[in-house]
């Protein structure tokens, strides 16, 4: 039996990764000063968030078209998959997982909608868990996606709680911090939901928590380290984390810069991890 | 001291009951009263902050209130009375430290119906022992010193006589020799030329006590004015009785009959809230006058002196204002569950009270640097929250006793998270998660308290030279975690040089909380000041509407 993975931009994954496990990425929309642009295409990460804090009206995000999906089911079933594990980000937070459903109805059961209840790479390291687990079957791949899950920890410290507020996705317990001194927000992506886990008022004060909420963590099997277009900060957190925990990193570590997709409603400066726990 | 033998010899012969004792606990308070500026005026620190001779004075009045309507003749029921009025009202270092005292003297006599003077030694031996042990690290040369030296000397006197008024007259001396002392046990006393004003307030209340005895007065400071600089008529404010409708202030200068025994006491026959201050042969006198008496004061000084000036306010009109004031700027508590921690958050302004409701605070207790809140304000402040999880901001090293205090006689789960400045309470409420345990939250909040350093800019009240800064009254002080590091003539200059002491360009972050006698636009002109100093840092301007202090500045 062939199966085929469908995911959708969201999820962060590098270039290099989509090839190598021939992932369907289905690109969301981000919508600029009203035109639209499909994730990935006409702008880039770094002009967006250069631009992000300037734009007249706060950039907006769409689900992609049923279109989209069913046209990459086509074609994985064409290439002569048997079934498709299509994963996407949290449906709590997006409707594009609800779109991927509406798509899949024409599939019968052939193709198998998984709610990975995270973003970026916390929903990345799912897809891969998925991939490198392809060859074993539908049971094992499903198996290996709910491990992936079940260990996962995404952590963020946002520069302002400015575009988390303005995108209308601010947790209740936050936005009692929605008073007077500017904070920086420090949140947890939990079964996929925000979760304020606190707040600071400077960016070494973030940098520290960020590194207390990972050491406890143990040894990791996967670790990203997430920005928004901050990789001095990312690579200086990185820096840190291996001279403190090194031995409890894995061999390979992504550095990602996150997608105008979910950085519009975090910010630019913003500084994350997504880690699956050994 | 006069002494009326006829009435001593009576006063030897009647049981010392519980009604004896309420008479000494009212002397006590009228005489500490009497000698509040005296005991105001022994500041340390050239900083407005919390008035000592005030606090013990309220804490008294707090014990007196409970026991003023009872007949009670039980010596040791009647004391136990005091010590829980003592406890619940006590405000400031002092404050709580005296309702200690209050508590151990209770334990002493508790069996005692009436006092002896074997009781008597043993309520001041068990005063000393309770109060030293509700310090965690007792300081010598302070109103724990003067408990001591008294306790000390009552249990000599005992081997001496069996006359309680003895050995109480034997015990005022004491307290007013080591009083005296205090400046050599405690250098920074000694760096500012005074006695420690908490063992002063002690004297005055064991002093009045002994005067009652002896039948002198209480009514009149003995002693003198008080200068002029120690002048707080704010906190008169806060004493406005009904029917003295009239704040009456005269500048003058008096003839060569004047006599400040009898001008105290014709001053007792017009008014309430009664200051003289004096500077450089010129007197100032404030009272609260009824609208009818109001040109009385006036008229009497300028029959016995040249008068400079004359200030007169409608005190009823002034008050509207600011409870007006305070009813305009609504403040948006955060809600509580059952089962929440909730906090509740010492804070000295609007502005600051707004932002710690904003960060979650669920009740503000109104008070900070001139007005410690006392242990039951803090207890009302939570008691009626729908939780039993509470943890305390002091926000200010003079609280921190009285919040501990609270803790200690509340059902509820309390921790105390010992801020001393308002940075470090807003740096703990970034800690804060309603939903966590107490315990751990407590200690969370505790470690944020480090991560900010604090700053205050005020304006000296007396010319002193602590720890090499010299300061004159008037001049602009600035102070770093508490510490005076820096004189200046502005503002401005003020938080410069604490920026620069601080070394704020090893951080990110400077958050300026402008005080009640600043403009927004006066405090912006600072900030740009500082902006310019500082560009690569974020800086943020905050009404904070704090009085006193132009400025309360973090630094992160």
């Amino acid at each position: 039996m062939k199966l085929g993975i469908v995911t959708d931009s969201t999820c962060d994954l590098p270039q290099y990764l989509v090839e190598q496990h021939k992932l369907e990425v289905v690109p969301t929309i981000l919508i600029l000063e009203g035109k639209e642009y499909a994730d990935g295409k006409g702008i880039s990460r770094e002009e967006f968030y250069t631009r992000l804090p300037d734009f007249k009206t706060a950039p907006t995000t769409a689900a992609p078209s049923i279109g989209e999906f069913s046209g990459r089911y086509e074609k994985l079933f064409s290439q002569g998959c048997d079934h498709i594990i299509s994963i996407h980000a949290a449906g709590t937070l997006t409707s594009v997982i609800n779109i991927a459903r509406q798509a899949a109805k024409e599939f019968s059961n052939r193709v198998t909608i998984i709610d990975s209840l995270s973003l970026s790479m916390g929903l990345g390291f799912q897809v891969l868990a998925a991939a490198e687990s392809a060859e074993d079957g539908l049971e094992a791949t499903l198996t290996a996606i709910g491990e992936a899950k079940k260990r996962l920890k995404v952590f963020a410290a946002l520069d302002t709680l400015e575009y988390l507020r303005r995108s209308g996705r601010v947790p209740s317990a936050v936005a009692i911090l929605g008073g007077m001194l500017s904070i920086k927000p420090m949140i947890e992506l939990i079964d996929g939901e925000v979760k304020a886990v606190g707040a600071v008022r400077t960016t070494k004060q973030a940098d520290e928590r960020m590194f207390n909420f990972m050491r406890p963590l143990g040894k990791l099997e996967r670790l990203a380290i997430l920005h928004t277009n901050a990789e001095p900060r990312a690579r200086g957190f990185l820096n840190q984390l291996m001279q403190e925990i090194s031995q409890s990193l894995p061999r390979d570590i992504l550095l990602v810069n996150v997608t105008a997709v979910i950085g519009t409603h975090l910010g630019p400066n913003g500084l994350g991890f997504a880690a699956i726990r050994s | 001291m006069s002494m009326d033998t006829a009435r001593l010899e009576k006063l030897r012969h009647r049981p010392f009951d519980g009604q004896a004792v309420k008479c000494l606990v009212e002397a006590g308070l009228t005489w500490l009263r009497t000698n509040q500026q005296t005991v105001n005026s022994l500041n340390v620190f050239p900083v407005p902050d919390g008035d000592t001779g005030t606090n013990m004075m309220l804490t008294m009045t707090s014990a007196w209130n409970e026991i003023k309507d009872s007949g009670e003749k039980h010596a040791g029921k009647m004391v136990a009375m005091v010590a829980k009025g003592a406890l619940m009202g006590a405000r400031g270092n002092s404050g709580v430290i005296l309702s200690q005292l209050w508590r151990g003297f209770a334990r002493g006599i508790q069996d005692s119906a009436t006092i002896d003077a074997a009781s008597l030694v043993h309520g001041f031996l068990d005063a000393r022992e309770t109060a030293y042990k509700g310090v965690v690290r007792p300081v010598e040369g302070t109103i724990l010193t003067v408990s001591k030296d008294t306790a000390v000397a009552a249990e000599a006197a005992l081997t001496e006589t069996q006359d309680p008024i003895e050995i109480l007259a034997k015990c005022v001396s004491a307290a007013d020799a080591s009083v005296a002392r205090t400046p050599e046990l405690l250098p920074v006393l000694k760096q500012a030329g005074v006695v420690d004003s908490g063992g002063k307030g002690l004297f005055f209340i064991l002093e009045g006590m002994l005067r009652h005895i002896y039948g002198e007065s209480l009514d009149a400071p003995i002693s003198s004015v008080q200068p002029l600089s120690s002048m707080n008529f704010e906190n008169a404010m806060q004493e406005v009785e009904e029917g003295q409708d009239y704040e009456v202030v005269v500048d003058f200068f008096p003839g060569n009959q004047f006599e400040l025994q009898k001008f105290y006491s014709r001053l007792e026959e017009m008014g309430t809230s009664i200051q003289v201050g004096e500077g450089e042969g010129m007197y100032r006198m404030h009272i609260h006058v009824p609208l009818d008496k109001r040109y009385e004061p006036i008229d009497y000084i300028m029959g016995i002196g040249t008068i400079t000036k004359v200030a007169m306010e409608n005190l009823t009109a002034q008050m509207d204002e600011i409870d007006s004031k305070t009813k305009n700027a609504k403040i948006e508590l955060a809600t509580t569950e059952p089962g929440q921690i909730a906090v509740v958050a010492v804070s000295p302004g609007n502005g600051l009270s707004r932002i710690f409701a904003s960060l979650g605070v669920a009740a503000i207790v109104g008070g900070g640097q001139t007005m410690n809140p006392s242990t039951k304000d803090i207890l009302d402040a939570f008691e009626n929250l729908p939780t039993d999880k509470v943890i305390i901001l002091p926000n200010n090293k003079n609280i921190i006793l009285a919040a501990n205090q609270a803790k200690d006689v509340t059902v509820k789960s309390v921790q105390v998270v010992p801020s001393k400045t308002i940075p470090q309470g807003l740096a703990a409420m970034l800690s804060l998660d309603p939903n966590g345990d107490l315990d751990s939250i407590a200690e969370k909040m505790t470690r944020a308290i480090n991560a900010v350093k604090t700053g205050e800019i005020t304006t000296a009240t007396r010319s002193v030279e602590i720890d090499g800064v010299k300061v004159k009254e008037g001049q602009v002080i600035a102070l770093l975690d508490g510490k005076l590091i820096a004189s200046s003539s502005s503002v401005e200059e003020g938080v410069m040089a604490f920026l620069e002491k601080v070394k704020a360009e090893e951080y990110e972050l400077i958050t300026l909380f402008y005080g009640e006698d600043l403009s927004h636009s006066e405090a912006n002109i600072v900030a740009d000041v500082v902006r310019n100093k500082y560009p690569s840092h974020e800086i943020e301007v905050q009404e904070g509407g704090q009085p006193h202090y132009q400025f309360i500045i973090s630094v992160e």
